[in-house]
């Protein structure tokens, strides 16, 4: 080595310079050399042009100056190069630099092509951004650019990592080693000068008596050119966005709530026309996925959309037709239907519905029992589907003969026909009388025969064993309850915490005093001629299968339990009889259909036939999507090249990319439990169909969202900003200005935003 | 590392750190004793120093945040009465805030050890290095003593309990040291085990500690009280001389270190023109001697680490055979010019040309090309002038 060098550290505060002038240090010290470190101090807030110096020598070192004439300059900010930096440069020394440019375009920007010093470049921020060194507002570059520096100047690795090792730097020695290998760099060119005006002398002063003191400079200084990353208001996805299958912009809707419901309504019903439905019946995915839930509890979010669609409809009110408009069918009036539809019809273009009941509204209408989701509420938001120019063709099950001749006469077709096979039972005793498929038996309670009340069409008694853990066996044995049976066993073959049904769902039949047999499978039925009781064997739990569940394991141990009737709820499947031969309906997205030699035909599935995600709000974003490529696929010069991630169809967002709880910051919120629906006692609640849920008391439950995300303008940034730079805007859209020729990129701003809807970036 | 120790114990740190690891090794090292303790209170650029000391476990020890200067001498004194090892830290304008208490630890004759690193008074605010902060105390009755590089800091903090507890001594002592140039600074510092510094640093024994017997302390002097009090207090700063040396030995046996002089010379012996200095100047005033020696110039440099007492004779001897000699003051007594050459100038010799610089006020850096401006500027001079304010710039 050298017999002494001394190297200079250019940066700015925040950046860890003087850190890195010490990681420099100890790395020689490890090695066996005398060594100085220390920084210039003063200006050390965030942002301000800081230096840093090391000594490195043979023998004890004495000198305490600050470094006029570096063997070595590293600069950890590429905008602070300047005649400054180079200063004294000596030549064989070297240059190293933070910067994102490649050393091919700094040579050319910086003329340090024939510098007599080497010249290495590293991309330090994007690596330390990369490996996540620093906080979320400001990447500290120090421990990053040393790997580059110990390549440049032959530093053992080894000695490199014992020196990360000592100083507990360790965790950022992988965006060291990733520097080391990836610095660009390249040695002296000899005899060549650097040119003068990047290295100026400084002449000392006289030894004289001062006259007049020397005033001083006026700093006049745009202290915005300090900042290596400046801070910027962003629209961040949150959780509850990101999760609704439906696409609803649910940080949007409650924060217009605070408005009016009117203003919220808009919101709402760019995405769904279903809201009322959505908010009695929904399972909200995004209730699980709120920030707020490990904090006091979720926002209501889905009594709040229930709040919304019962004030005023969200649906919107009027379309005119597009000159050109498509003629669109659409098989199946069941909620992916319906959101197809409304989205055809939003797009000033004509849907037909086709539906096999008497009325629209699929499972929504024969599945969901009334206590659950009052018709009034259904039949209305059906009306404001219908009331944009959609027809519907009811009364008529279609065959593949049909399902052909649409084709023929419309521009596209989309099929929405739902899951319409019945899983059974094929066990001894199945055919005995008192055995009905939880469907049919549903289809009964929902749509009595004429003049009949529900509980005269559904009527059922003594025990009733329903068989089977989702939304249609709770459905089942609720409805059973109400209809006259004295006693419900649900018998299910996994856990509680296996039943696919909603847990409020699961909750409620709990609190009306319906019976959980779990881990039981049906293995047969006892009766003559009239079933009189179920076969049940105990069930042991395996190793998880490829749904993660624990698998079950049917065992020999078997019990009779008596019974008056039993209902089958053991899941459906999708039914193709309506296809025409040939015809291939894509299974688990909303794809073209494939029709034989014709190849794939504008016909696309939609809802549970195409995904089986089996939830409502599930079939509104499927249907929204299957529309939305229709739309497309007509519009485009050539269908096939209608590439599927069009911005303008609707897709779930990116889940890993939403705001974590993590990011928000809780101390801003006071805690505050969620306001719930008011309910009916459940001793009442089985006496009738009556609505159980009745809906929140009042809007106030909007204060208690986070906003995850999203700027409310709530003003923290600007009494944050210690510079006093944030300012308010009155224009529309954009809440404040930041004073970039002042801001020093402290990012105080962004740490405290309480909801993460701002960012730095360089 | 040539000249240190191979069994040393060499960490890389700070002068900050440095002091606070020696209080806390003395702190331990009163463990069977009446135990450790001090009050403290941040100022940059002394922060790093007490954060690290609180932070230490120390066997009865207790280091009490408060909530001023004056308060954190004030919980010194009241430990210190009772009988404990007593350290603080300070800086510039906390010195001034807490001056009453230091005058009072003085008088106490209190043998607690103060860190003060030197930095310039405000306002305007300036937070680097000038000597002018301690030196306002010098009248204080404590001992000061200013040092030149970081292992000197740590060594300073044990040889100053020693010194002061000595039983005819019984004096407060200050270490100080530059802003940022020392305090700041990372260099290798050899730490001395506990055992070493039990060894170095026996049971404090205050005889008029108040913890077994009542004891009025800070009552009414009357004139004739006052002036025996003063004298005997005087007296014990002229025994500090004697004491330095044996404390010099001890040192050496126990750590294997020296602890420089009071006076530290440099090409003294045969020098013809001087310059005299304190702190960390001096090591920029040997890089200027070298230069001049190669040009032929007999050129020396004085270092005075012991500012309280005054060195006189040993001053006096270092500069006997100069001809023209420089006081090099990092500090400005307005109206006056700098304090260590108004206090030193009559040790020169009678013929010398002696003139005052005034240099690196605020902290500007004092580089060795400016110490030879300083040189020539004396070499060229016919008589000595008044006291001047040189400028170093940045």
């Amino acid at each position: 080595m050298k017999k002494s060098f001394e190297v200079r550290l250019h940066g700015r505060g925040g950046q860890g310079g003087v850190t890195c002038a010490k990681i420099l240090a100890a790395v020689y010290a490890h090695l066996g050399h005398s060594v100085q470190t220390f920084g210039d101090y003063a200006s050390e807030r965030s942002g301000a042009p800081v230096r840093a110096y090391t000594r490195v020598g043979n023998e004890p070192i004495t000198n305490r100056n600050k470094v006029y004439e570096p063997d070595e300059v590293l600069v950890l900010d590429d905008s602070l190069l300047g005649a400054d930096t180079l200063d004294g440069l000596v030549d064989g020394g070297a240059l190293l630099v933070n910067s994102p440019l490649s050393i091919e375009v700094f040579d050319q920007k910086y003329s340090t092509s024939t510098a007599p010093f080497t010249t290495g470049v590293i991309d330090a921020t994007a690596i330390a951004r990369k490996h996540g060194i620093g906080t979320r507002s400001v990447v500290i570059v120090n421990t990053t650019i040393a790997g580059a520096y110990a390549r440049i100047h032959d530093v053992p690795l080894e000695a490199l990592k014992q020196t990360y090792t000592d100083l507990g730097l360790i965790s950022n020695f992988p965006a060291a080693l990733e520097a080391y290998e990836s610095v660009e760099y390249r040695g002296p060119v000899d005899g060549a000068h650097v040119e003068k005006h990047m290295a100026t002398q400084v002449t000392l002063p006289e030894v004289e008596q001062i006259i007049d003191h020397v005033s001083s400079s006026g700093t006049g200084l745009a202290t915005g050119s300090w900042s290596s990353q400046k801070p910027s208001y962003v629209e961040n996805l949150a959780p509850c966005n990101a999760w609704c299958p439906a696409g609803n912009d649910v940080v949007g809707f409650i924060g217009a709530l605070e408005t009016s419901e009117q203003a919220a309504a808009e919101i709402l019903g760019q995405s769904t026309p279903l809201a009322a439905v959505c908010g009695r019946v929904c399972p909200a995915p995004c209730m699980e996925a709120c920030n707020r839930a490990e904090y006091d509890g979720a926002v209501n979010i889905r009594g709040l959309e229930r709040w919304i669609a019962d004030t005023i409809p969200v649906a919107v009110k009027k379309v005119a037709r597009v000159s050109n408009a498509k003629r669109i069918a659409i098989i199946g009036g069941g909620p992916a239907g319906l959101a197809a539809a409304y989205e055809i019809a939003k797009a000033g273009h004509a849907a037909s519905i086709y539906e096999g009941e008497k009325e629209l509204g699929g499972v929504l209408r024969t599945g969901i029992p009334v206590y659950r989701l009052a018709r009034p509420a259904l039949d209305q938001e059906i009306e404001n589907i219908l009331a944009l120019g959609v027809e519907a063709h009811c009364d008529e099950f279609l065959t593949a003969n049909r399902m052909a001749e649409i084709e023929a006469e419309y521009d596209a077709v989309i099929i929405a026909s739902g899951l319409q096979k019945l899983r059974g039972l094929e066990v001894d005793g199945a055919q005995l009388a008192g055995i009905e498929q939880g469907i049919q038996y549903l289809h009964r309670v929902n749509l009595p025969e004429d003049g009949k009340s529900p509980v005269e069409s559904a009527a059922i008694q003594g025990h009733v064993v329903v068989l089977g853990g989702g939304n249609t066996a709770m459905d089942c044995a609720r409805s059973a309850l109400r209809a006259g049976a004295n006693k419900v066993t649900v018998a299910y073959r996994r856990s509680f915490d296996e039943m696919p049904a909603i847990k409020e769902e699961i909750e409620e039949a709990g609190r009306e005093g319906i019976v959980f047999a779990m881990l039981r499978q049906p293995v047969g039925f006892s009766g003559t001629d009239n079933l009189s009781g179920v076969v049940l064997a105990e069930v042991d739990l395996g190793e998880p299968d490829d749904s993660g569940r624990r698998r079950p394991i049917t065992s020999t141990r078997t019990a009779v339990m008596d019974c008056d009737a039993v209902l089958l709820a053991l899941g459906q499947t999708e039914d193709y009889g309506l296809l025409p031969e040939g015809w291939e309906l894509p299974w688990g997205s909303e794809r073209r259909v494939t029709a034989g030699n014709r190849g794939e035909i504008l016909v696309f599935g939609a809802g549970d036939i195409a995904t089986g995600e089996g939830t409502v709000t599930h079939a509104i974003g499927s249907g929204r999507r299957a529309a939305g490529l229709a739309l497309a696929a007509l519009s485009a010069v050539d269908v096939n090249d209608v590439p599927l991630d069009e911005t303008h169809i609707f897709q779930r967002p990116d889940r890993t990319t939403a705001i974590p709880v993590t990011d928000i910051r809780l101390d801003h919120f006071a805690r505050a439990q969620a306001d719930t629906e008011q309910t009916i006692d459940p001793m009442q609640a089985v006496k009738n169909f009556n609505q159980v849920n009745n809906g929140l008391r009042s809007k106030q439950e909007l204060h208690r969202c986070f906003s995850c995300g999203h700027c409310t303008e709530c003003d923290t940034c600007l009494v944050y900003c210690p510079e006093g730079i944030i300012r308010r805007l009155t224009d529309e859209g954009t809440p404040y200005e930041v004073d970039y020729s002042y801001c020093k990129g402290c990012g105080i701003c962004v740490e405290e935003c309480p909801r993460s809807a701002m960012e730095m970036s360089s | 590392m040539s000249n240190l120790n191979p069994k040393a114990n060499l960490q890389f740190i700070s002068a900050n750190h440095a002091a606070a690891m020696a209080a806390t090794l003395a702190g331990r090292a009163n463990r069977n004793a009446r135990g450790f303790g001090g009050g403290i209170y941040p100022i940059t650029p002394q922060t790093e120093c007490i954060e690290y000391l609180s932070k230490q476990d120390i066997e009865k020890g207790s280091v009490v945040r408060v909530e001023s200067e004056h308060s954190a001498m004030g919980v010194c004194i009241g430990m210190a009465l009772s009988g404990a090892r007593t350290f603080t830290a300070s800086s510039s304008n906390g010195l001034s805030y807490m001056a009453e208490n230091v005058f009072a630890a003085g008088f106490y004759r209190l043998p607690m050890v103060m860190m003060a690193v030197n930095r310039t008074m405000g306002p305007p605010w300036n937070i680097w290095v000038d000597h002018g902060d301690t030196l306002m105390l010098r009248d204080s009755g404590w001992i000061q003593m200013y040092c030149e590089d970081n292992q000197e800091v740590l060594d300073s903090i044990l040889f100053a309990y020693r010194l002061a507890e000595t039983a005819n001594i019984l004096l407060p002592a200050m270490v100080c040291q530059d802003a940022f140039v020392l305090s700041h600074t990372m260099m290798m510092t050899d730490i001395p085990s506990q055992e070493q510094v039990d060894e170095y640093l026996p049971d404090l024994n205050l005889p008029h500690r108040v913890a077994d017997r009542a004891v009025t302390v800070g009552g009414l002097d009357f004139p004739h009280e006052t002036e025996a009090h003063r004298h005997q207090h005087h007296d014990a700063m002229m025994r500090v001389f004697d004491v330095y040396k044996d404390c010099q030995v001890e040192f050496k046996k126990v750590f294997g270190r020296e602890i420089p002089d009071p006076v530290v010379g440099y090409k003294t012996e045969d020098a013809e023109v001087l310059l005299v200095s304190m702190g960390t100047v001096a090591s920029t005033a040997r890089a200027a001697v070298d230069s001049l020696r190669d040009q032929g110039i007999k050129a020396g440099s004085v270092r005075l680490r012991l500012f309280r007492p005054f060195p006189h004779l040993l001053l006096e001897k270092m500069l006997a055979s100069a001809e023209r000699i420089a006081f090099i003051d990092r500090n400005v007594s307005p109206g006056m010019g700098g304090i260590m050459w108004s206090e030193g100038r009559v040790t020169a010799p009678k013929d010398a040309l002696v003139q005052n610089y005034m240099i690196g006020l605020g902290g500007g850096d004092i580089r060795p090309e400016m110490l030879e401006k300083v040189f020539a500027d004396l070499l060229s001079r016919e008589q000595a002038g008044p006291p001047q304010i040189v400028e170093v710039g940045a």
